[in-house]
């Protein structure tokens, strides 16, 4: 019964942030730090971390990956849909509606104006996301060193993700070995 | 019928892609093939993907499955984008949990970890000059909903939802 309900949730949760997800989908990432990580704790912020590049470098759409990945970290393979359908079912309202006035909202211009303000504020929730997580995801010197690279390569070029994902994951395991701990220079 | 090709045929585009805008090439190919759509109502679609929250892939999938079949087409189809995340996605979730406390995992983790700060970072620069400097200059009512956002979100500590639709306030009084 308490799985069922934890499911329930997660599926509620997934389309109200759903229902926010403008600009490509990176905000979805501070929106599940905020309400999984900070709000209930269900999940950690090394999984949020762990599992955006992941969603991003598997094939299909980078913000359902990452409702499969949270899913399935909170409630198995059942959380794992639950979070995709979740995520989906508001997309698929608002294109219902947005497809049968279309003609109508193309040229309007206090929609152009709405639109406006809602793209905006995109990148500066990227930013609130990036500023959370990068004490979680950045620990060590070498660590910046990958940052850094990883930031000109994704900006300059157009390189698959997967690549500079399995090349992140090789430097990884080259830097330390195995042996972990937290006493890091 | 129709709605089994559209399951097919959003499951492909789906596996050929990885999100975003990489889909459109391989959309254009599936649905000018059926002849469900022509190349122009494409480009529609990326409008109406802008106008609406979520992705570009369940977005595109809805909108064409929609036209082509009704309500069925558009689950259909978004079911078919939604495959490569409930099978490959899953299955490597599985693996990750199975190998949860794994030293090197953890290790090739601790790597992983910074790259994905980096991707984030540079989406937020690509976004951020895309959104910011529209064709002719810097538009500074743009940026200045920006700051205001920011500084709502990271220090008045707003949730996101609201400051979405404060965003879409003052995107309508100064946008």
């Amino acid at each position: 019964m308490k799985r069922y309900k934890r499911l329930l949730e997660i599926f509620y949760v997934m389309a109200k942030i759903g229902l926010f997800t403008f600009g490509g989908g990176w905000s979805i990432i501070a929106q599940m730090q905020n309400e999984f990580v900070d709000k209930r704790g269900w999940m950690d912020e090394e999984q949020v971390v762990d599992f955006m590049s992941l969603a991003k470098s598997f094939p299909g759409v980078m913000i359902i990956n990452m409702s499969v990945f949270c899913g399935y970290a909170m409630e198995g393979v059942a959380g794992g849909v639950a979070a995709a359908v979740g995520l989906s079912l508001p997309a698929l309202a608002a294109i219902a509606a947005v497809t049968f006035f279309y003609s109508s909202l193309r040229d309007n211009i206090y929609v152009a104006k709405v639109l406006n303000g809602v793209r905006s504020v995109v990148v500066p929730i990227i930013v609130s996301a990036c500023l959370k997580l990068k004490k979680t995801a950045v620990k060590g010197r070498p660590a910046y060193v990958i940052l850094a690279i990883s930031f000109v390569v994704c900006a300059v070029t157009g390189l698959n993700k997967l690549i500079l994902v399995l090349a992140a994951l090789v430097a990884g395991l080259l830097i330390w070995k195995g042996e972990i701990g937290d006493d890091l220079s | 019928m129709t709605c089994l090709r559209l399951f097919l045929s959003f499951m492909k585009i789906g596996f050929c892609s990885f999100g975003g805008m990489t889909m459109i090439p391989v959309i254009n190919d599936e649905v000018l093939r059926y002849g469900w759509m022509t190349a122009e109502e494409v480009m529609d679609i990326v409008a109406v993907a802008e106008m609406t929250p979520g992705s570009l892939g369940i977005n595109c999938a809805t909108f064409v499955g929609l036209r082509t079949a009704g309500m069925a087409g558009a689950l259909c189809a978004s079911l078919g984008v939604m495959m490569p995340s409930l099978t490959l996605s899953m299955a490597a979730a599985h693996f990750i949990f199975r190998l949860k406390d794994n030293p090197y995992l953890e290790s090739a983790m601790r790597g992983v970890r910074p790259a994905s700060m980096g991707m984030l970072m540079a989406a937020a620069v690509t976004l951020g000059i895309t959104t910011y400097i529209p064709g002719r200059g810097i538009a500074w009512n743009l940026v200045g909903i920006a700051i205001v956002s920011g500084i709502l979100l990271v220090k008045a500590k707003l949730s996101i939802p609201k400051t979405i639709l404060i965003a879409a306030i003052l995107g309508l009084l100064v946008g």
